[in-house]
């Protein structure tokens, strides 16, 4: 079974806050392999905007993102460009 | 006799009138109940029906959002409709369900409280705010479980539109009310910037929020007047009070639609004197706001809010991206940047001073700064970043030494020398103005002005500082007088002196924003003022109607005057040829005089 992983850094200001939670939990619902994130060590469903949401991801932290599946690569491919992107906000 | 006046933030404006409504909007008690094994699967699907239900109830709420008050707006509920769909979530309750025999009820309360106990403890300010969204979810599907409807506190009896009181709106519920039955909202909890003020704002429905402890002190059921612009309810009015509420809400419209057809007109005296009306900026927010009523640019942009509800200081990056913004947004304008104006209850969490007996005249703003320059160091690099791209200009609060200026200027110079150093791409020079907000500041604005590019006049503080007036203290709000002939000869030197060196002279305190001030700041030459988004159309329709020559024949009379009535019989006397006096008191409660929004 594929699997991929990719780290990086957040660089929203804002962090991960609801907005972007919801966007990754939306891209990763595209996706059918089992998708996790991580910050510090804690793991999370990447498709829980919950989980997501609890990692209270802040501005230069740092994310790990693992899939296992068929479409491991491209999924975390697409989410970390999500969770990295500078969202329209202050 | 109780106190009829309530005061709390206006964060709609308009006046609305009506019966008070008090909705309370709590979390349903949930009896432990166990389901039968043979049960547990018809509990499940009892679990989804119910979070179904309440999904395309939000999904409803949201379009009708949408509709409403726009794309933005809709986008409050995302945040819960995932909530309701998020899958890891919904298999832990299930297997409450099964494994322990939970009614659905039970075992979506525990999850959620599980949940929100979680958050509620997090490190991160924005996750603990995003409790009462959670919060909201849960009252709706537990409610929806129990069998129990909530919509009966959106129905009000009689055919009155009613001030709806809670405790706390949330957007979710405030959509909710049928526009045609309620006239305004009204809150204990909640600031400005709550998300259920906005969306009051884009409802045009008028709202306060923050009436500390008003559902105790008045019964649900009694008359009141709710003014959205000024933060107060009036209790039980007299019918003469009701007629004027009336009114001024009539006139206060009517001023509205002038102001919206007089829009973008050039802000240009009878006599062509051009004046430079920029917007003050609390908050993002406010940018838009600003540009949309044809700001000539920023002339206060206050800091303090990279702060908020953080405990570390903002980075160097995010400094440079928010001043990029703004100056962007107006591309051919001047921005003016206050640096930190921390003290008093502005200390980010990391300064934790002491307690200080006397906070107005202890570590505050440039003092702060100068101390712990670290700080003020990575702001100043932002600043001078960020003016690669617009016209940016910096501003020090509380000067009240000229030493004070040559150090800022010493430690620019040695910032803009490491940023050269490092080859980071930035500014030769950064125009700097000195606020003057203290009499030491005015007396010394000669020597100040030969040093420095501009002068901006703080007027609350110089109101507070040169008077001894403190002006938080409610006991002292009629001695807080800033037409005080001690204020305005001030005002006078500064300007004066601004002339005598060709450096702009500014006013960007809260005078700016008051008519009755701007006429008289224009008769003391006064040509750039930076107005509270709010107050941009009323002022720049003011300056329309006004003579130069004119202004300053009045405050020439002013500046011989010996007490503040005088100031304001003169002023009065004056404007009162030009403008209708009462289109300058629209959305004023009854009783409340003109100074009073000073």
């Amino acid at each position: 079974m594929a699997v991929a992983e990719r780290t990086v850094r957040v660089e929203n200001r804002l962090g991960i806050h609801a907005r972007p939670a919801a966007e990754i939990v939306k891209v990763a619902a595209r996706f059918s392999c089992m998708i996790q994130l991580a910050k510090d060590a804690q793991w999370v469903n990447g498709k829980s905007i919950m989980g997501v949401m609890t990692l209270a991801a802040e501005q230069g932290s740092e994310l790990t993102i693992r899939a296992e599946g068929d479409d491991a690569q491209a999924a975390v491919d697409a989410l970390a460009e999500c969770a990295g992107k500078k969202w329209e906000e202050w | 006799m109780k106190e009829r006046l309530l005061r709390g933030v206006g964060v709609s404006p308009g006046i609305a009138i009506g019966p008070a409504r008090f909705v309370h909007w709590e979390l349903p008690r949930v009896t432990r109940r166990l389901v039968a094994s043979d049960r547990v699967d018809a509990e499940v699907a009892r679990l989804h029906e119910a979070v179904d239900e309440v999904r395309s109830l939000l999904d409803q709420l949201r379009v009708h959002t949408q509709e409403r008050a726009g794309a933005e707006e809709a986008k409050i509920f995302d945040a819960q409709i995932l909530m309701l769909e998020d899958p890891e979530f919904l298999r832990e309750v299930e297997a409450l369900i099964h494994d322990n025999q939970l009614s659905a009820e039970r075992a979506f309360e525990f999850k959620t409280l599980e949940m929100r106990a979680l958050w509620a403890q997090s490190s991160s300010p924005r996750l603990r705010q995003r409790v009462a969204d959670l919060a909201g979810v849960q009252l709706r599907v537990l409610n929806r479980l129990l069998g129990k409807s909530f919509e009966h506190v959106l129905q009000s009896e009689g055919d009155q539109p009613v001030i709806v009181f809670m405790r706390e709106l949330t957007p979710g519920l405030m959509i909710q009310f049928e526009r045609d039955r309620v006239a305004g909202f009204a809150t204990e909890q909640g600031t400005r910037t709550a998300h259920a003020a906005i969306l009051a704002r884009s409802l045009g429905i008028p709202c306060v929020m923050g009436l500390v402890g008003a559902m105790n002190r008045i019964e649900s059921g009694v008359q009141v007047v709710l003014d959205g612009s000024h933060g107060a309810v009036l209790v039980a009015p007299t019918p003469a009070e009701l007629d004027a509420a009336r009114e001024t809400e009539r006139v206060r419209l009517d001023i509205e639609q002038r102001l919206e057809a007089d829009r973008g007109a050039p802000n240009v005296t009878l006599d062509g004197d051009a004046v430079d009306i920029r917007a003050t900026v609390d908050l993002p927010d406010d940018i838009d706001l600003a540009l949309r009523h044809g700001a000539a640019g920023i002339g206060l942009l206050r800091t303090e809010f990279l702060l908020m509800g953080r405990t570390g200081m903002p980075s160097e990056e995010e400094q440079v991206a928010v001043f990029e913004r703004a100056a962007r947004a107006f591309a051919d304008f001047p921005v003016v940047i206050r640096s930190y104006d921390l003290g008093g209850d502005k200390y980010p969490a990391m300064f934790s001073p002491e307690p200080e007996p006397n906070p107005f005249l202890g570590w505050r703003a440039i003092r702060v700064s100068l101390d712990e320059p670290q700080f003020f160091r990575i702001q100043l690099r932002a600043l001078l970043r960020a003016r690669r791209h617009g016209d940016i200009r910096v501003m020090l609060p509380l000067v009240t030494a000229v030493e004070e200026l040559e150090r800022v200027k010493e430690i620019l110079a040695e910032e803009r020398e490491a940023l050269a150093e490092a080859g980071v791409a930035a500014a030769e020079s950064m125009p700097l103005g000195v606020m003057i907000e203290t009499p030491a500041a005015a007396l010394l604005v000669e020597q100040i002005s030969a040093r420095c590019d501009f002068l901006s006049v703080g007027t609350s503080d110089l109101t507070q500082y040169t008077l001894a007036v403190d002006r938080g203290n409610a006991r002292m709000a009629e001695r807080f007088d800033p037409l005080h002939p001690a204020v305005v000869r001030l005002l006078h030197e500064i300007v004066t002196a601004g002339q005598r060196h060709g450096i702009e002279a500014s006013v960007c305190g809260l005078m700016a924003s008051d008519p009755v001030s701007v006429f008289l700041l224009i008769g003391l030459g006064y040509r750039v003022f930076s107005v509270a988004t709010a107050a941009l159309p009323v002022v720049g329709w003011v300056v329309r109607q006004l003579h130069g020559t004119e202004c300053a024949e009045c405050a020439t009379q002013v500046l011989t005057a010996s007490t503040g009535r005088e100031v304001r019989e003169h002023l009065l006397k004056a404007l009162a040829s030009r403008v209708d006096l009462k289109m300058l008191d629209g959305g004023e409660l009854p009783g409340l005089s003109l100074s009073a929004s000073l």
